[in-house]
Order: C-alpha cells, then sequence, then structure tokens
C-alpha cells in the first residue's frame, strides 16, 4: 500500500518513479512499524520539519565529560577486580593428608 | 566582524598562523594518548608463552591404542622420530570440528591415526586429519593400558581448551577467551586443568567429569576463571587425568 500510493502522497520527488520502489521493499518489510509512524505525521502535518535540521547539541557537553569519566572508570573497575593468577599456591595431596590424619 | 576574523582550519589549506601552536598540542596530546594507552592495555595482557602448530614436523602418522573416555586419547605402541611409544596423545577435529562420534565405535582399537601435531611445553595434541586420512581402524582390539590413581589432590589453576592452550590459539583473558574455550568444549576438544605448579611433574591436566566421562556442561561457567578444587587424579600411560568434582571446586578471589 505505501509503495503503490502512499509514498506519492508524502514524498512528492517519488511521483511518476516506479522502478526504485522495488528496492525499498526489504527495508520496508523490516521496519514497516517506522514506516506506518511516518507515514501517519507527515500525512496529518504534524512533522515538525526544522527539528531535523536541529540536533540537540546542547547535551553534547555534559555527556562528553560523563564519558571521559566513565570510560576511564569502567576500565579501572574492571582491571581491579578481575583475578590474578595464584602464582604461588602449591599443589596438596589431600589423600595422603588424610591418611596421616587417621 | 570579529568572527570572520577568527581563524578557522580547513584540511586542505595551510594552517592559520594562530592555530599553529593549538594544533601542535593537540597533535601531540593525541598521540601521546594513544601510546600510553596502548601500553597499558599492553601491560594488562599475559605473555601467552611459545606454542603452536608444528607443521615443521610434517604430517606425523601415529600407530596406538584408541580410548574414547572422557575425551579420544591415543597410547601410542609404535615410536617414530616425535613420538615415542608409551605416550599419551589427546586428539581434537579439524577447528572446531567434532571428532568423538567418527571413534565412538574404536574403543580399545588398534588405530593408525595421521594429523598436525600442537604442543606448548609438554602439553601436546594430534589433530587429526579430516575424512578418510585420518583415522585407519587396524580392526584389531586390543587392551587399554590401566590407570593409576595418584588419590585426591587440592589444587589452583584455570581450565581451558586443550586445543587453544597446546598452541591453536595465544589463550588470553576474560569473557572471549572464556567463550572462545566453551565453543572449543562443545566441538569435543579436551579441557585441560593449567595447575600453578607441577603435579608430579605435568602442569597440565586432562579434565574429566565426576562419571569419568566429558567435562559436564553445567560446569563451563567455571572456563576460563582462576580456580581453588579438590579432585582426584589418575595417570594414564603419562598423562594425568583430574576427575572433577563439581562440590569442590570455587572461583579464586
Amino acid at each position: 500500500m505505501f509503495l503503490t500510493f502512499g509514498i506519492d502522497r508524502i514524498d512528492e520527488d517519488a511521483q511518476g518513479a516506479y522502478v526504485f520502489r522495488l528496492l525499498l521493499i526489504p527495508a520496508i518489510l523490516l521496519i514497516w512499524p517506522l514506516v506506518i509512524w511516518r507515514w501517519f505525521i507527515l500525512e496529518t502535518n504534524r512533522d515538525a520539519w526544522p527539528n531535523r535540521h536541529a540536533p540537540p547539541r546542547h547535551a553534547h557537553f555534559w555527556v562528553a565529560i560523563i564519558f571521559a569519566i566513565a570510560i576511564p572508570a569502567v576500565i579501572i573497575a574492571g582491571l581491579s577486580v578481575r583475578q590474578t593468577w595464584p602464582t604461588s599456591f602449591k599443589p596438596q595431596k589431600l589423600s595422603f593428608l588424610m591418611e596421616q590424619s587417621q | 566582524m570579529s568572527e570572520k576574523k577568527a581563524p578557522f582550519f580547513v584540511g586542505y589549506l595551510g594552517v592559520p598562523k594562530a592555530l599553529k601552536s593549538f594544533l601542535l598540542k593537540v597533535s601531540l596530546l593525541i598521540f601521546a594518548g594513544f601510546t600510553a594507552g596502548a601500553v597499558l592495555a599492553g601491560a594488562t595482557q599475559d605473555d601467552p608463552g611459545q606454542a603452536g602448530f608444528r607443521f615443521d614436523y610434517e604430517r606425523q602418522t601415529i600407530t596406538a591404542i584408541l580410548e574414547t573416555k572422557p575425551y579420544p586419547l591415543l597410547y601410542v605402541t609404535e615410536s617414530n622420530d616425535r613420538i615415542k611409544a608409551g605416550h599419551t596423545l589427546m586428539l581434537s577435529g579439524q577447528d572446531k570440528t567434532p571428532i568423538m562420534a567418527n571413534l565412538a565405535s574404536l574403543e580399545a582399537n588398534e588405530v593408525k591415526i595421521s594429523g598436525v601435531i600442537l604442543k606448548r611445553g609438554e602439553l601436546d595434541m594430534l589433530q587429526v586429519a579430516g575424512g578418510k586420512r585420518g583415522v585407519e581402524d587396524l580392526k584389531k582390539q586390543s587392551t587399554i593400558p590401566p590407570s593409576e590413581a595418584l588419590g585426591k589432590w587440592r589444587l589452583q589453576g584455570e581450565i581451558c581448551d586443550g586445543k587453544c592452550l597446546a598452541g591453536a590459539m595465544n589463550p588470553g583473558r576474560g569473557l572471549a577467551h572464556k567463550a572462545c574455550a566453551n565453543l572449543c568444549l562443545l566441538a569435543d576438544i579436551p579441557p585441560v586443568f593449567v595447575s600453578t605448579k607441577p603435579i608430579e611433574g605435568n602442569e597440565y591436566l586432562l579434565v574429566a567429569g565426576p562419571d569419568g566421562g566429558p567435562f559436564p556442561r553445567e560446569l563451563y561457567h567455571y572456563v576460563g576463571q582462576f580456580l581453588e578444587l579438590e579432585a582426584d587424579i589418575e595417570k594414564r600411560g603419562d598423562l594425568l587425568v583430574l576427575i572433577i568434582d563439581p562440590a569442590k571446586i570455587k572461583a579464586v578471589e
């Protein structure tokens, strides 16, 4: 439905072009809920198109700071909890000890 | 107006004078940061030691008695240049290909097996050649040499897959090492316990389940961790076999 007439309604560049629609079939099968949602938004004129060109840059500074702290913290925490090879442990023969204790 | 005069770096044009010092500092800082990161990451890794496929031995053909429990083992009966009679050799298939099903019907038979040797110190293994080149049944039933009980021991060390440890890979640490080892164990590759110190001259022990069969899958989460365990050990030929006791195994702190 979307590829036969829906796409013509929301994208005027698609009008009169048909062959490329076959190429869209696999991806539309994969993300069909997103396609339906976007179709609904565009059909009902709810799309705030300027927002697409205004990424939320105001959060970038704090995200960068948090990542700069969190990444080394995760690495240090991982290294501090990992096991160390018990180099000094000597194998103990228990059956011999048990025989002695009896 | 002041914005127009601000220097702006464009990669394919010359560096603005005002930015040269800043660019140099940032470049040096990034270079030093990545170098330090690489050195620190390298320092956290253990030296994997010397091990590998011994292609320089060329293909080895071994006449031996086959035992299939807990994992396929060869009791070598005829010496050649590389492998002496009396040696016990573990087997694996190509890559992670299971081999047990092909050998199950040959228990206690004399066989001629061809393949490539992997070796790390005293630990060795034969990767059996694929297809009919690999295993020849000599149609002669034999007796598996008796095992010798060495008693119960308390050990510390790590359970690895015997093939990567013997030289197919360089065993590392952590989750990737554990996942790789468990995939190998699923493919009938014998698990090997690496002891902190040698037991009767051997620091590598084949691991068997509590019933003498293969290492149980319920214990795979212990693979790749440093462990303390108590277990019976027996000697089969010159190979030590550790009979795991699920109740007496725990991770070292």
